[in-house]
């Protein structure tokens, strides 16, 4: 019995010695801590995910910025810009300087762009319009683009300037002239201008954050001195962590249960409106679904309203807002906010009496992504749904690389798919060329394999077109046709939701007219204010 | 040749085979897993050009023989490749990732022998009391429940309703201290700061223990059941009959040869926490190897996953040898059987 005793005194010894140290030391300084899934890519050039937006957002300026509240785009690096044909010319700041107190020129424009354009990654493809760039002077460069292309402008929210010389310095081997074009240096730095330095990086672990004193813009006092992005943590750790005042902003992947579970315990929910929706695919080359009327049947029977529970957090909040059409609320060619998408059984049963297939004759296999749980409940309310009209259906679960590869055949796509899209510069071409034009079908944006030629036609206009309002009612044409051939369900608007401590106010995720409209762009660190 | 050293040159050799075999089995199934690397490793929106750019890259257009060679003459090299999960060589992954992983499953291991041992020999002690009875049930639990479960509890108990504990991390931010080894336990000593290294040692406290449970409660119960048929052997009650005290039969006469089942089984315990460590290491927010390796799994990320399992199939080996000296050097018997046939 004396070694038991012993055991139980070394035991409560250990852990009271121990656990004294567990709380942080206080410290004068604000620290904001928040959360992403891994792995956070801090090479500009690669960056496409949404860990990536908060990097570069923070330690990388662009020439543009999205308005805030608003459609368009604003000077930010740019003082102005003019088109000239196919050429854009953008007039920089003169005050702008590099982390590594470098000043920001032309030359450094044309580097970001020519070094995204050789990796050839992350979003690079939205620079593929561009032949070339050229310094005209220190603080003036000219794109050449192949043709008219109106999303260029709001391309550049993409194109993250970084410092020409620090990369230089640090090039190592690789295929060509510029070695690896910085690729190792800027795995593990940052080099931009943003007003966030990185002072410390793991990919899998954290980045931590540094406010840059002597950014161009400044920083505001009530803005955190330091951030601490950390990546992959559970949902339980992050809902005792909010408990216990150790962490302050969770990512958007939380289940809906848990963002409930912060919400009841006096947190609060930040939403970002991201300019994308949640989308069910139909693969318009298989039978029945190769018949439009079959395909409107389906759209019209589709439950908008109860989708909308299954996404609900708490009262007036939830992962997305109803569907008025192909294009989300808040973007050029969207229809009116009131005019909300509602099920029609009658319609639904008409268009079916129209189409010249039996549903009892097919099985539709309903496919959703294995990695995004919630998609089996939409599944299951679809296969109640679709049966009230007669339809068999199969629910598979698809892994997302297999659902990738399934996409690319007409034959091999689901009769189904599940997927959420964005506009990845809140401009809609970026939202819509790739899932119904049909130069991209095929890929996992567009297993509808669609091909119709009012809509190219429309979608071509519609990137060639200058005036926005032309631009406008180019989509609002065909958000109507998309309604009317019906290659999808628009299933409702995406809003992603964070759960929250008090002591962050972050106007960019709570006012929708401080909001950017661009995925990660909420999380400009700059614009948030620590409140104790 | 001493039979020691014999027994030790064997068992190199046979793992050397052993490492070779599995370096070609996980190339091949890495490759046949479902989806495109290059696809998931580009993300949602890269274009087909893209995706075939670093197809070529990765020589994924070459025949899975070719793809094989080139992976030994880097191995040979020391190159593991680059990992299309972080952008970084595999071998600075490993090399960042596995001390923490190494500190965690180190500390379980220990509590396991510390905790787990003297629990099954106080229960065998004190056979049928409310002692025994008491460890029985600890020991069903921990074996019962997986470590995740354990995780979480002890998260919630120790952390948030009991703040005596940190939640998650390996070591609080004001006291972090220059990395050295990666082990934090051991680059705070050498920083010379006790009090980092108190912080350390209360970060790794909760998900150590929840990882050891399941082997502390197999280790006492083996232990227990093992002593217990020791001490119905005819030489305990011959000690007993020469009036040696109970202390000096458990220490001597019973736990000794009811250690080696318990030995080999915490070996198997502790090279199998190598990969079981994932949910623990995830609840904790623990940036370790474990993790890494799911998480290169599900990107296929085929340098990672290669990376990740000759080096877990390498200290599998290496602690399934060192328990066989162990073995070998508590029991002259397996010292001297051993052959290498």
């Amino acid at each position: 019995m004396t070694t038991l005793h012993g055991s139980l005194r070394a035991a409560l010894f250990c852990a009271t010695a121990l656990g004294v140290t567990a709380p942080l030391a206080a410290s004068a300084e604000s620290v904001l801590r928040l959360d992403e899934v891994p792995v956070g890519q801090l090479d500009p050039g690669k960056a496409s995910d949404y860990a990536d937006s908060i990097l570069m957002f923070n330690a990388y300026d662009t020439l543009v910025l999205p308005v805030q509240g608003g459609p368009g785009m604003a000077p930010h690096l740019a003082r102005a810009w003019e088109a000239d044909g196919d050429s854009w010319i953008f007039h920089l700041r003169d005050d702008v300087t590099f982390h590594s107190g470098n000043p920001m020129t032309a030359h450094d424009v044309v580097f970001s762009l020519e070094r995204m354009q050789a990796l050839g990654q992350g979003l690079s493809y939205l620079f593929g319009v561009v032949d070339s760039a050229e310094a005209i002077d220190d603080h003036t460069v000219r794109f050449n683009l192949s043709e008219a292309n109106s999303p260029f402008v709001s391309a550049l929210v993409r194109l993250p300037i970084i410092d020409r010389a620090l990369v230089m310095e640090n090039l190592a081997d690789g295929d060509d002239e510029m070695g690896d074009w910085g690729e190792a240096f800027l795995a593990a730095n940052a080099a931009g201008t943003g007003a966030y330095t990185v002072s410390a990086h793991n990919p899998q672990e954290e980045t931590m954050f540094l406010r840059n004193e002597d950014y161009f813009l400044g920083v505001p006092d009530a803005a955190p001195d330091r951030v601490r992005l950390r990546y992959g943590l559970e949902a339980a750790t992050v809902r005792t962590l909010i408990a216990t005042n150790e962490h302050d902003i969770s990512s958007q992947w939380l289940p809906p249960e848990v963002l409930r579970a912060i919400g009841n315990a006096g947190g609060q929910f930040l939403t970002e409106t991201s300019a994308g929706a949640f989308y069910v695919k139909m693969n318009t080359t298989k039978a029945p679904l190769d018949d439009v009327n079959c395909r409107r049947a389906l759209s019209a029977a589709f439950d908008y309203g109860a989708i909308m529970q299954i996404i609900a957090i708490d009262e007036g909040v939830a992962q997305g807002t109803p569907s008025t059409g192909a294009i989300p609320v808040g973007m050029l060619g969207a229809n009116d906010p009131d005019a909300i998408l509602e099920r029609d059984m009658d319609a639904a049963r008409a268009h079916l009496a129209e189409c010249a297939h039996d549903p009892a004759d097919f099985t539709l296999e309903i496919a959703w992504t294995a990695e995004v749980p919630v998609q089996e409940r939409f599944s299951l309310m679809m296969q109640s749904n679709f049966a009230e009209l007669g339809f068999n259906t199969e629910i598979r679960r698809v892994p997302w690389a297999v659902f990738t590869d399934l996409a690319t055949s007409a034959e091999t796509a689901p009769h189904i798919s599940q997927i959420f899209a964005n506009a990845v510069t809140g401009d809609p071409d970026t939202l819509l060329y790739g899932q119904f034009h049909s130069s991209a079908a095929g890929t996992w944006q567009s297993p509808e394999h669609l091909a119709d030629d009012e809509v190219d036609r429309l979608l071509d206009e519609a990137r060639r077109a200058e005036a926005e309002d032309e631009r406008a009612a180019l989509y609002a044409q065909l958000n109507d046709r998309l309604m009317e051939i019906a290659p999808t369900i628009f299933a409702f608007d995406r809003v992603s939701v964070f759960g929250a401590s008090n002591r962050v106010a972050a106007p960019a995720l709570s006012d929708p007219d401080a909001a950017f409209g661009l995925d990660g762009m909420g999380f400009s660190f700059r614009l948030m204010d620590m409140t104790d | 040749m001493p039979p020691l050293l014999r027994l030790i040159l064997w068992r190199l050799g046979t793992s050397l085979i052993v490492l070779i075999g599995v370096s070609m089995l996980i190339f091949a199934i890495a490759r046949v897993i479902p989806g495109d690397p290059a696809r998931i490793a580009l993300g949602a929106n890269a274009t087909a050009e893209q995706v075939e750019a670093l197809r070529a890259r990765l020589n994924l257009d070459e025949p899975i023989v070719v793809q094989y060679g080139i992976f030994l003459r880097d191995l040979a090299r020391g190159d593991l490749g680059v990992s299309l999960y972080t952008n970084r060589p595999v071998t600075a992954d490993i090399a960042q990732f596995l001390p923490a992983t190494m500190e965690l499953i180190v500390v379980a291991g220990l509590m396991m022998v510390l905790i787990g041992l003297p629990l099954g020999a106080l229960a065998a002690r004190y056979r049928n009391s409310w002692v025994d009875s008491t460890i029985r049930v600890i020991s069903l639990l921990g074996v019962s429940a997986p470590s995740f479960v354990w995780a979480v509890i002890l998260m919630l108990l120790f952390a948030y309703f009991l703040p005596i504990f940190p939640i998650a991390g390996r070591i609080s931010e004001a006291m972090a201290v220059p990395r050295v080894t990666g082990f934090m336990l051991i680059d705070t000593l050498l920083a010379g700061r006790f009090d980092a290294f108190r912080n350390a040692a209360a970060h790794l406290a909760l998900p150590a223990f929840a990882l050891a449970l399941s082997g502390i409660g197999q280790a006492a119960r083996l232990t227990r059941a093992n002593m217990i048929e020791t001490y119905d052997k005819p030489y305990i009650e011959m000690a007993q009959s020469y009036g040696f005290s109970e202390r000096k039969i458990a220490r001597s006469y019973a736990f000794r040869p009811s250690l080696i089942p318990s030995l080999t089984i915490i070996g198997l315990d502790f090279a199998a926490m190598l990969g079981n460590a994932f949910l623990v290491e995830a609840v904790f927010a623990w940036p370790g190897l474990s993790r890494y390796g799911v998480e290169v799994i599900l990107r296929k990320d085929l340098n990672g996953i290669v990376g990740t399992v000759l080096v877990i199939s390498a200290l599998f080996l290496i602690v399934n040898m060192i328990i066989d000296i162990l073995l070998a050097y508590i029991n002259p018997r397996i010292r001297h059987s051993t052959r290498p046939s």
